[in-house]
């Protein structure tokens, strides 16, 4: 009866949370067959890069042809790709297992991951957070001040956001420290999470307030591009809904300026910005990844790149299925806030 | 109990009586160590390091992110002395080789303790060599370097602090090579399969991993193991039980330890440099203007020695087996190669690339090796010298494209090959394309991936390329290049079924030179090799980097800074001024 009592009082809002539920888990399910395909093409297009993770050896005139056979025995790396590639999904499906590190001798997972995965995320969503809370505001300002002198100078410093390369970037913020703002008279440090004297300290305040000294840089160089980009597409849809007619009828009813804006404009703008917030996750991680070997963090991405490098086969693929794995996720993450902010999508 | 208790003393006196400790003295302010001082205690050395060590096992670590730091961890036998360059006592405090010079007995030091405590006996050699180094489960680049006619040596013990190895026949190098790390038989013995025939046959292999708890890792080098944050830091600390000691009877290393800061790119490591945050920094030859313009105002001292080329060399190879036949038979003429060697313009290449911080190489054995023959045959830069010779085999410009030609009229063209991204070599290799143009020979540049060039390389498919290949002091570590037969020998894998009388003359050296334990007959034979090699120049030798070096002058006892002692090798007697201070910074 209780149950009854619920449906009765709310079925709208039942029928909604149980559609979603149901389209999240179908969505979840799609993500199992595209993630197969996707490392399966991703293993033999790894195949294609010529030499393999004993090549390096090779130029060492202190191995042997032997021992280089017998290195290559060891890892598989005589068996075709095929076999290679069965054995490790077969592992995966299995064990959870996804390999090992042919070059750290750790499981695949570790040598990705460990000591990174948490810095990563902050990083990457620290950045999304601060690019959010930057361009949004920045980008209704533009497009309510259109061809303002403001306007002007915002997307002229978007257009050069934009264009920057990220690691060049990079170079020149850690310069800038060194050499024209001199922070090491202060006694400060550039590159990597902490200063010296706070990497292996316990937490403390004065921890913190040089974790985010170090993280400041990270956010400028990484959320540049994202930030410029994000203010012009603010701009461009903000304008586009400002002509509607609803906007017109708003102001004819004569609501007061900030709320056309905020509550019936931007609230109408910002659909497509969201789409976008899902599928700009790996861009981050990719943003991030140049970032990572200037300023020196530790990052997963630098971890991938790295084992790709070396052809550390098992670590590549695990890392190419994260990254895979990322994508989907923000998609579906995109598509669950758009329906959230927008009532008129049904998920059926 | 009382009676015990005295008991107890007298047992400790008598033991430490008998087990006094045969520390090595580093004779600091005396003989070649004479720009030495004695230190004091405390501070940390802080270095930028470019990558994670990928393992703390040394036999198994390959890239230097990792030995740099390993080789901190561990002593060997015999070591060797890093102004000097010669061999010397180090774990082994004596030893003798027998008249037939098949037997050499070492003697250890006794009473030596573990960085854990626990005693070093003729039993860790023994294990270090028989079950670790020798054992063809232990995947180590050590093993083929001890190899004399295809056999490898035999070690037993002979009483607690003797151990006697066996050769199947003399080998020079030997005490040098035997100078590899001692691993602990007490930590590591039971991963052994020589010992312990259920053991894991990769075990050995992977111990000493990244994720191993650093108390685990156990050695007698000068520090051992503190700490690894993975992309952060890498923290070594002094071995209290280290067995060398200062003239005044300190013990050694003075630092408290070694922080190894772990950024990604030299751009970064420079710019830390700079903020004071490193102590010591490895310049590019494009960093020493900007280094040298602050180098008063913060406390930089700058070290450049024109008489210190790195080791190893780079060159230009020819393949006298390439898969074109026309080229092959150009190629494999003398003259052709010095005509080559004559368009190299390596003042040109050392002002330009290497920013005058170079060195012409003519021979293939490291300038900084005693066994280094300056006065070999050189075939510097002289374009019309080159055209000459060019003429004498018979290529010339036969349609007068501009371009030479072989004799059927079809233009003679190769393609050069080196590893892209590396752009002193990509530099070097413009400035000898250019040259070539001049007199007339096309060479189309090409730089490729390394991993596809190494493949290229081996498999005999390349025409040209400019590469480099590491060296050290000991002439015999090129052996693998230079003999017929050596899988490096890519400049003709043909050889080894078909030797020309140079190269069977030169295999012929390679087993002279270690057969004797006399240096200067074995000069000789290492003197010829180098003539031959230069004569007909198999390799066409470019330039070698100098070495150059920069830290803070609070650093003291920097006077041996060398490409001969790696970056660190005087770790154990460096000390700080100010142990508070890291770079220019007191923090």
């Amino acid at each position: 009866m209780g149950k009854g009592a619920v449906l009765e009082t709310a079925p709208f809002l039942f029928y909604t949370a149980f559609a979603m539920l149901s389209y999240v888990a179908r969505r979840v399910l799609y993500m199992i067959p595209v993630l197969f395909i996707i490392s399966i093409i991703s293993f033999f297009v790894l195949q294609l890069m010529p030499g393999n993770f004993t090549t390096a050896f090779k130029l060492n005139p202190r191995f042997s042809k032997e021992e280089i056979a017998r290195l290559e025995a060891r890892y598989g790396l005589d068996k075709p790709a095929y076999i290679r590639y069965w054995k490790w999904i077969i592992g995966i499906i299995t064990r959870g297992d996804f390999g090992y590190s042919m070059e750290t001798q750790q499981p695949a997972f570790d040598a990705l991951f460990k000591g990174r995965l948490g810095w990563t995320l902050l990083i990457s969503f620290g950045t999304l957070i601060f690019t959010w809370i930057i361009a949004i505001p920045i980008g209704v300002f533009s497009a309510v001040r259109q061809y303002s002198v403001a306007d002007y100078a915002l997307t002229f410093f978007g257009f050069i956001g934009v264009s920057i390369p990220n690691f060049f970037f990079a170079l020149v913020v850690l310069w800038f420290l060194v050499s024209v703002l001199k922070v090491g008279e202060r006694g400060l440090g550039i590159g990597g999470l902490f200063d010296l004297q706070y990497v292996d300290a316990p937490w403390s305040w004065a921890k913190f307030v040089n974790f985010l000294w170090h993280l400041l840089p990270v956010l400028i160089v990484v959320g540049l591009a994202g930030t410029a980009s994000l203010i012009r597409y603010m701009r461009g849809q903000l304008l586009d809904t400002l002509g509607q007619q609803y906007v017109l009828t708003a102001r004819a009813k004569g609501l007061r300026e900030r709320v056309v804006i905020w509550k019936h404009a931007v609230r109408n703008a910002i659909n497509p910005l969201i789409t976008m917030l899902g599928m700009s996750l790996p861009d981050l991680f990719a943003g991030a990844f140049f970032a990572a070997i200037i300023m020196g963090l530790p990052t997963v991405e630098r971890a991938f790149w790295n084992a790709l490098q070396r052809q550390d086969e098992y670590v590549v693929m695990s890392g190419l299925l994260f990254f895979a794995f990322l994508l989907q996720v923000g998609n579906l993450l995109g598509d669950i806030m758009l329906a959230w902010v927008d009532p008129r999508i049904r998920y059926d | 109990m009382k009676k015990f208790g005295i008991l107890g003393i007298f047992l400790v006196l008598w033991f430490g009586v008998s087990l006094a400790q045969e520390y090595k003295v580093v004779p600091l302010g005396q003989g070649e160590w004479k720009d030495f001082t004695v230190g004091k205690y405390g501070g940390y050395l802080v270095v930028g390091s470019l990558d994670n060590p990928k393992t703390f096992n040394h036999h198994i670590a390959q890239e230097t992110s990792s030995t740099d730091i390993t080789g901190m961890l561990h002593a060997g036998l015999t070591e060797v002395n890093p102004i000097t360059d010669m061999v010397e006592p180090a774990l082994a405090k004596s030893w003798e080789i027998s008249e037939d010079g098949l037997t050499i007995t070492f003697h250890l030091r006794q009473g030596l303790k573990w960085s854990d405590g626990e005693p070093f006996t003729a039993d860790d050699v023994v294990f270090t060599f028989n079950g670790v180094i020798f054992n063809e489960d232990v995947r180590t680049d050590y093993r083929d370097v001890l190899l004399v006619e295809g056999k490898l040596p035999t070690c037993e013990k002979v009483d607690d602090y003797t151990v006697r190895f066996t050769l199947a026949a003399p080998f020079r190098p030997f005490l040098r090579e035997i100078g590899g790390a001692i691993y602990p038989a007490h930590k590591l013995q039971h991963l052994s399969r020589v010992y312990n025939p259920d053991a894991d046959p990769e075990a050995l292999n992977s111990v000493w991993g990244v994720d191993t708890p650093p108390e685990e890792i156990v050695g007698m080098g000068p520090f051992k193991l503190k700490q690894f944050i993975p992309d952060q830091l890498v923290v070594i600390e002094r071995n209290p039980y280290y067995w060398k000691v200062d003239p005044q009877g300190n013990k050694l290393p003075y630092l408290d330890g070694v922080k190894y800061v772990i950024a990604f790119s030299l751009d970064t490591i420079m710019l830390k440099f700079r903020n004071g945050e490193l102590d010591v920094y490895a310049p590019r030859p494009e960093d020493i203007a900007t280094l040298k313009a602050e180098a008063a105002q913060k406390g930089i001292k700058i070290l450049i020695d024109p008489t210190k080329p790195l080791f190893g060399t780079t060159w230009i190879a020819f393949n006298q087996d390439c898969p074109n036949e026309k080229l092959r038979e150009y190629f494999r003429m003398v003259e052709f190669r010095r005509a080559m060697s004559h368009l190299v313009d390596r003042q040109t290449i050392i002002n330009n690339v290497y920013l005058g911080l170079g060195v012409p190489q003519w021979s293939p054995v490291s300038m900084l090796s005693p066994f280094y023959y300056p006065d070999v045959p050189k075939y510097d830069y002289d374009p019309e010298a080159a055209a000459k010779l060019l003429d004498q085999i018979g290529l010339i410009d036969r349609n007068g494209d501009g371009w030479r030609d072989f004799p059927d009229g079809t233009t003679f063209e190769f393609e050069l090959n080196t590893n892209a991204g590396n752009t002193i070599r990509e530099q070097t290799c413009q400035i000898f394309v250019a040259d070539c143009a001049k007199v007339g020979i096309k060479v189309n540049f090409n730089p490729i991936n390394f991993n596809a060039l190494v493949t290229k390389l081996l498999g005999g498919q390349y025409e040209a390329c400019l590469l480099g290949l590491t060296g050290s002091s000991e002439p015999h570590g090129g052996a693998n290049v230079e003999r017929s037969c050596g899988g490096l020998h890519f400049w003709k894998y043909s050889d080894c079924e078909d030797p020309t009388p140079v190269a069977k003359r030169i295999d012929e050296l390679f087993d002279l030179g270690v057969k004797t334990y006399d240096f200067n007959e074995a000069y000789e034979y290492y003197k010829e090799y180098q003539i031959l090699a230069a004569e007909n120049l198999f390799l066409i030798y470019t330039v070698n980097m100098l070495y150059r070096y920069a830290y803070y002058e609070n650093l003291q006892n920097t006077a041996g800074f060398s490409p001969l002692a790696g970056a660190l090798g005087f770790a154990e007697v460096l000390w700080k001024k100010n142990p508070n201070m890291v770079g220019n910074r007191i923090g």
